[in-house]
């Protein structure tokens, strides 16, 4: 105890010197607790906006749906798939496809009409957040309809505009109905943009004359299970339909994702590299300035092991001080940028792709093992640093080690 | 001028031929003509039935109302030129059919709307040939092999005409693809008289690619040379 305590008041007799040392390895832990949070964040805001938005972490299809687009190949037994979701907790959105035209005086367009529930879809997807004007689709049928947005400037259509819409319906009639825009979607993705048209499930059951059967369930359990566990659970009851993660539905965006993380580590890598070799360089600097009078207490009889002890006390102390001080402030700023992001929009406007939309914001993601990793390396590293100069210095001839400059 | 001397034959059947392929175009069409059918379409998911009526001028314009069933009830089609309106009584509104749509099936059936649109005198669209002559499947008949004409605006690689050889009735007509793949046949069968004329009432169009499924016209009778006018085809009379 009495070594620590030494090797306290030691650490203030040069306060200058420690103040240094101290500002560059909290500056560090700082920087590292940071730009960690901030990295992990940007990676989940990414995997956020292709998951949570439409697509969900996995999905159920008829196998022949997603190549032919067949209104008939539908899903053989939704409510089963539905329930089953529900009893683990996984949120499920059931969604009815079919195509055809939307008109409003002489402007007409082919659309994707997406039959949907709006309670369940709000619940598994954050289609309705990315509303640009207007309300989402009530929670009951009401002939009430969404558009993308550039199918809307198409149309020339803006809240209200009444449509009509017409379809080849599942029975071979041709559907017909009139629906009012009650909301335009903001930019999530050039296909969405210009052929999405949200309507009411009960609606879509009457125009397509197609009662409670879907193409799609997406499945989204925000986190709490990852894709292939979701696809295992939900495969128990889908008899013949087919169930695949995202990285299967979009392969295209998961690799440039993959690849995106892979460069992120290694910048991430760079950082903790730079940072270490900064507390080191500044440990090594402040102890070879201590060597003479290192030298100094060997003249005056203590022992090699003594003086070992007392410069790793002090390195000890310095690195837990400076890193703890570094890791409550990094963890604060990494709190505050969670909840308030970064905004970049100044720079440039969020972009969006295959049905994906990525914001202008970044924002932090805090976790436990992003700041405890930081702290331990800045302590360890300031420790080591200390180490191999008060070693060289203890086997010193105190004489030699007395004028050593 | 020495080609025509040298094979007088060859010319004979030139005009023959296209007799044949005038007759079985003006079969069903007169200066103009109004009647009534039923068309009964089947396919792997569905089958519906309807009856319709409608009113032709020339080749250019048509005009056709559903009767039944009643859900659909007043829904017409008029086609006037290069174009397609369809009328929609539930909602009340006239849909012009846009061009991305003409592929798209007509009322359900295994006919498009561009088959509306792209009426026209084989024997202006192809060259013809006949290929065969005598005895097929207990019935003597005359088989046409047409090929298309390289300015014609047609979307087939080759149809054959087959019609009876004392009469000229069709019997059916193939249609390939630019593959030479078959892609549908129309067979025609109860020949009756119909509005003074000599037709197949029953025309059954059968994709190749589906089987078991078919688009069937029933004429339940039909009348000749009306007078109409072209203003008669108008969007104001398809609302009726």
């Amino acid at each position: 105890m009495i070594t620590f305590k030494i090797a306290w008041r030691n650490l203030w007799r040069n306060s200058k010197r420690t103040f240094i040392t101290m500002t560059a390895m909290v500056l560090s832990t700082i920087v590292l607790i940071v730009s960690y949070a901030l990295m992990l964040g940007m990676m989940d805001d990414m995997q956020h906006s292709i998951t949570d938005i439409s697509v969900g972490q996995a999905q159920v299809h008829h196998p022949r749906y997603l190549l032919e687009r067949s209104i008939y190949d539908m899903i053989s037994n939704p409510q089963q798939i539905l329930e089953k979701a529900r009893s683990a907790g996984i949120e499920a959105s059931p969604r009815a496809f079919g195509f055809g035209l939307l008109s409003s005086g002489s402007k007409s367009a082919g659309v994707q009409f997406w039959g949907i529930d709006p309670i369940l879809e709000r619940s598994t997807g954050e289609m309705a957040k990315y509303l640009l004007k207007g309300t989402y689709l009530p929670d009951h049928a009401g002939l009430s309809i969404v558009l993308g947005r550039k199918l809307a400037r198409t149309l020339n259509a803006d809240i209200g505009t009444e449509l009509v819409v017409v379809v080849q319906a599942a029975d071979g009639s041709l559907g017909n109905e009139l629906f009012l825009v009650s909301g335009i979607m903001k930019g999530i993705g050039e296909t969405l943009d210009r052929s999405l048209a949200l309507i009411h499930r009960d609606d879509f059951a009457d125009l397509f004359v197609f009662p409670d059967r879907f193409h799609e369930i997406a499945l989204n359990s925000k986190n709490t299970l990852t894709p292939d566990e979701i696809t295992s659970f939900i495969s128990q009851v889908s008899g013949d339909n087919e169930v695949k993660t995202w990285h299967e539905l979009m392969p295209g965006v998961s690799d440039m994702l993959d690849v995106w993380k892979g460069g992120m580590l290694i910048f991430l890598a760079i950082f903790f590299l730079a940072a270490g070799l900064g507390v080191l360089n500044t440990m090594l600097m402040a102890t070879f300035e201590r060597i003479p009078e290192i030298g100094l207490l060997k003249a005056i009889g203590t022992t090699p092991w003594r003086i070992l002890r007392e410069i790793s006390a002090e390195a000890f102390l310095l690195g837990i001080l400076s890193s703890l001080i570094g890791g409550l402030i990094g963890t604060a700023l990494s709190v505050y940028f969670q909840h308030y992001p970064i905004d970049l929009s100044r720079f440039a406007e969020g972009f969006s792709m295959s049905g994906t939309a990525f914001s202008a914001n970044v924002s932090a993601t805090v976790t436990i093992s992003g700041i405890i990793w930081p702290v331990v390396l800045m302590w360890l590293v300031s420790f080591l640093a200390a180490l191999y100069p008060a070693i060289k210095a203890a086997r010193l001839d105190p004489v030699r080690a007395m004028t050593h400059v | 001028m020495l080609l025509f001397i040298s094979s007088p034959g060859a010319f004979a059947q030139q005009l023959d031929s296209r007799d044949i392929l005038d007759h079985v175009d003006d079969l069903f069409r007169g200066h103009s003509s109004y009647g009534t059918s039923s068309m009964k379409v089947v396919t792997s998911h569905y089958s519906r039935e309807m009856t319709l009526e409608a009113w032709s001028k020339d080749k250019d314009y048509t005009l056709i109302r559903i009767l039944k069933p009643l859900k659909e009830k007043d829904t017409a089609t008029l086609k006037a030129g290069n174009n397609i309106w369809n009328y929609l009584p539930k909602v009340n509104r006239v849909i012009k059919v846009p061009s991305s749509m003409m592929g798209g099936s007509w009322m359900g059936s295994h006919f498009t709307n561009d088959d509306l649109v792209k009426e026209s005198r084989m024997a202006d669209d192809y060259t013809y040939e006949i290929t065969f002559q005598g005895e097929k499947d207990g019935k003597s008949i005359i088989e046409l092999t047409l090929l298309p004409r390289p300015d014609a605006a047609v979307v087939w690689g080759k149809v054959t005409v087959c019609v009876r050889q004392d009469d000229w009735m069709p019997l059916s007509i193939d249609y390939f693809d630019e593959q030479m793949v078959k892609k549908r046949t129309m067979s025609f069968s109860d020949i009756k008289e119909l509005g003074g004329r000599t037709l197949p009432a029953r025309l059954r169009m059968i994709p190749t690619d589906k089987p078991g499924e078919y688009t069937e016209f029933i004429y339940l009778d039909i009348d000749f040379n009306l007078g109409l006018e072209n203003d008669f085809f108008s969007l104001r009379n398809l609302k009726k």
